[in-house]
């Protein structure tokens, strides 16, 4: 969350990353990175996110050679543990511990000993005595990942938590827009659906707003709930340095009016059991990404979806494939972001937390 | 003083160059008392030069200061059931640590105390702990708390119940609660409501606000509490005809909603009390994102809260289940109409809330933890540090940990009786604190099984010196 103050910038036996390939006997070249773990993107400044996209860049010139397998994480054990069923960003990240040579461990939290009643502290503590070095974790349950650190004398990479973060999406996210529109301030970028329930979302309010984009989130008033009060609290320049503020409205066409990207969020059935909407064919009716509504937006609006998508509830089929849809752009640029953090993050001194600080 | 044990009669002991608090009197000022053989001997308060010369020499509000022994209505003491987490012996320890020498605890134990065999055990497991702090006993509205059908509520009566309540959970059918509050108006005791809808709260995890949007927190609603508190006060409205001697008494209310329906209810002539607790007075929701700084300090000029993220208030790790607790940490609006409502009598008591609970519990995910604050060895820290801040005088806040909750609990209010203040040739009961002195709040520095305190590594005020109940030792500073 926060960085780490007083923590050694160093990265500590990791070459430069363009000579990642070959060059990892080179003297280490200092990385002006802070953070030991990566649990939630509202501690990352400017320069944070600046130095994740550049680290991008040389990872997608990686997997665009002929052998995408570089040896920096060599030795490197990084843990998977998922509590929560996910294929997309869990091999995402499996790939990308692998083009980076770690050594993978891959735990299906139903096939452990969770199912047993083990603690999450037990479970972490037998991953690390089990040689751990990073973990990489996946968690139903709101700041589980913090909790993870302040046990692991290793890394924690949040791979997902609850409702609150899933940092390496935003990234991907951010890096897909830049990679499109460059510089993205005063850009209209459109969350589009269930943000009560989603970390891309709330993920994507902190990476969005740093970057000094024209953010709007939109969707039907049950499920902006506690948005209100957050875009409240940073209206007027209130809100922490470097955050612009942002938008919150139940109003599809004012928010899809001249966007430039719009990202369209899942909406799952059970909101419906829980009687917080009515039906799918209503959303659908009301707040579906469609091409009508999308005519609203610039010509060239970039459509995104974090996946998995359900294709005629909040997303129209024909609008999934346009060609500014970048939706597998975002899978692509997933790999590369967390071949990005696992190198940032493993180059960060392991050992307690200094004194004083907290573990960002 | 030095030899002395907890448990033994104060055969002497003289406090002069202190600052006396009799809410009874209902007055403060320098002074001196003398307890021999136990009892409270001689009281003496100075007047003009001599009480200069006494201020001027340290004796003012803000050195030494002697009130009457502290009363907690609200504790858990997780005996028999939970004893991981706390023990009567323990509690009553941690209880005396805090300067109370009166404390009641709730019947959520495991059993419950629904029928008088409990309450023996309690009873026992005090009398064996050799504290002189009197424990006074809560008994439950329905059997096993499940909200179905009566305990035996005058069984319990009969055995002394001072209160009866379901705590940690509501009475939830309004036809239960009615005829609860009709049978117990029949006995002339209080019912202690714990004011929640657990409809709106299923899965809520923390103060439904800015804060817990931020930190993806499943949001619990204020309305939860304010419709449960009007709901309740209209079911009372509806039994004073039949029983004109039911009387209501809302606990731990945090809202500004609740306390105004309160407030209301009280003009209007109805038989309600509410307390308060130190933690919704003094912390806010921004402490589960790792803020440690007093509800005072967390608002601007306007009273509108601040933005701990845009203010870098963070110095504690986010999600710390020692914040977790039901009704939740409030947002710094809320705990600003918490403290007004002290302040303005609206609110009879200060209670802690006493939620002891063992690490195992509280070591886990937030959402999966356990609810619950220590609050018996803080509360006076965290009040004094409300007086600190000009937020409240001393002699409110005494009050409201001594008369005020003797008040509450009506015509049963232990031994002591409701006059709680500095009475010469009576039994002493009284707490000795420096006010102008702190102590680190440590795992080690409680005396309480529980260690789960937001306040654990921070310096509070008001350093407890001595504790005398019944004219026994109940707790001596090493130090002092």
């Amino acid at each position: 969350m926060r960085a780490v103050e007083g923590a050694g910038a160093a990265a500590r036996g990791a070459g430069p990353v363009e000579g990642a390939g070959t060059a990892t006997t080179e003297p280490a070249t200092e990385l002006p990175w802070h953070h030991r773990h990566l649990l939630d993107v509202d501690g990352l400044s400017a320069a944070d996110i600046a130095l994740v996209m550049k680290t991008t860049d040389a990872m997608k010139e990686i997997l665009a050679r002929p052998i995408t397998k570089v040896p920096v994480l060599r030795g490197r054990n990084v843990t998977i543990i998922f509590y929560e069923a996910s294929t997309r960003t869990r091999v995402s990240f499996e790939v990308a511990a692998k083009n980076l040579s770690a050594d993978v461990v891959n735990i299906a939290a139903s096939a452990s000993s969770v199912t047993k009643g083990e603690s999450l502290v037990d479970t972490i503590r037998t991953i690390e005595a089990l040689g751990a070095h990073m973990i990489v974790m996946r968690h139903g349950t709101s700041g589980a990942p913090y909790l993870a650190a302040e046990v692991f004398s290793g890394s924690v990479l949040n791979g997902g938590d609850g409702w609150h973060a899933h940092p390496s999406q935003a990234l991907l996210d951010l890096y897909t827009m830049r990679a499109h529109l460059g510089d993205l301030r005063g850009r209209k970028v459109v969350i589009l659906g269930d943000v009560l329930h989603s970390r891309v979302a709330r993920s994507n309010v902190w990476t969005l707003t740093a970057m000094g984009a024209d953010l709007w989130i939109c969707g039907p008033t049950p499920i902006l709930r506690g948005f209100d009060a957050w875009a409240a609290r940073w209206a007027n320049g209130r809100g922490p340095g470097g955050h612009a503020g942002f938008t919150v409205t139940s109003d599809i066409d004012a928010a899809l009016a001249d966007a430039d990207v719009v990202m369209a969020l899942r909406l799952q059935r059970e909101r419906m059991d829980a009687g917080l909407l009515p039906s799918l064919r209503e959303y659908a009716a009301r707040f579906g990404l469609t091409r009508e509504r999308l005519a609203a937006a610039k010509p060239d609006a970039l459509v995104m979806h974090p996946g998995p998508m359900n294709e005629g509830v909040e997303i129209a089929p024909d609008v999934a494939v346009l060609d500014r849809s970048v939706i597998t752009e975002q899978v692509t640029n997933g790999v590369a972001v967390r071949m990005a953090l696992l190198y940032l993050l493993s180059g960060v001194h392991a050992g307690g937390f200094p004194e004083g600080s907290i573990g960002g | 003083m030095a030899e002395m044990r907890v448990g033994e009669t104060v055969k002497l002991l003289e406090i002069s160059r202190a600052w006396l608090v009799d809410p009874v009197a209902g007055r403060e000022g320098p002074g001196e008392v003398v307890v021999r053989d136990g009892i409270l001997e001689a009281v003496t308060w100075l007047e003009g030069d001599e009480a200069d010369a006494a201020r001027a020499e340290g004796g003012g509000p803000g050195g030494i200061v002697v009130a009457p022994g502290l009363l907690d209505i609200h504790v858990h003491l997780r005996e028999p059931g939970n004893e991981d987490a706390e023990t009567v012996a323990s509690g009553l320890a941690a209880a005396a640590h805090g300067g109370f020498t009166t404390v009641c605890a709730m019947p959520n134990t495991t059993p419950a105390a629904d029928e008088p065999g409990v309450f023996a055990r309690v009873r026992a497991a005090a009398a064996a702990s050799g504290s002189p702090v009197e424990l006074l006993l809560h008994g439950a509205v329905t059997v096993g708390r499940g909200g179905e059908r009566l305990a035996a509520l005058g069984e319990l009566a009969d055995a002394g119940a001072v209160g009866f309540s379901d705590d940690g959970s509501p009475v939830q059918s309004p036809v239960i609660l009615r005829n609860a509050l009709l049978y117990l108006g029949m006995l002339g005791l209080p019912l202690f409501e714990h004011v929640e809808d657990p409809a709106l709260t299923a899965g809520a995890e923390a103060n439904e606000g800015y804060v817990a949007s931020v930190l993806g927190l499943k949001g619990w609603p204020a309305a939860a509490e304010v419709a449960a508190a009007q709901r309740a006060i209209a079911v009372l409205a509806a039994v004073l005809p039949d029983a004109p001697a039911a009387r209501l008494h809302l606990t731990h209310l945090s809202t500004a909603g609740a306390l105004d329906a309160v407030r209301r209810a009280k003009a209007a002539g109805l038989p309600v009390t509410c307390d308060v607790t130190p933690h919704h007075l003094g912390f806010t929701d921004e402490w589960v994102a790792g803020s440690r700084r007093w509800a005072w300090e967390a608002v601007d000029d306007d009273g509108i809260a601040r933005d701990p993220w845009a203010d870098r208030a963070f110095v504690a790790h986010p999600y710390a289940t020692s914040c977790k607790v039901n009704p939740p940490l409030r947002a710094a609006e809320d705990a600003a109409a918490v403290l007004a409502a002290l302040v303005d009598g609206t609110a009879d008591a200060v209670a802690t809330d006493h939620a002891p609970h063992a690490q195992v519990d509280k070591e886990a995910e937030f959402g999966l933890a356990a609810n619950g604050i220590c609050g018996l060895e803080t509360a006076l820290g965290v009040l004094l540090a409300a007086v600190a801040a000009g937020r409240l005088t001393l002699a409110r806040a005494i009050e409201a940990l001594t008369t005020g909750p003797a008040r509450v609990l009506g015509g049963r209010p232990g031994r002591r009786g409701a006059a709680r203040g500095l009475v010469e040739g009576e039994p002493a009961d009284l707490v000795v604190f420096d006010a102008g002195e702190t102590w680190a709040v440590t795992p080690a520095a409680l005396a309480s099984r529980g260690k789960n305190t937001p306040l654990l590594g921070r310096e509070l005020p008001g350093r407890v010196l001595l504790t005398v109940a019944d004219g026994r030792l109940a707790h001596r500073d090493a130090e002092a």
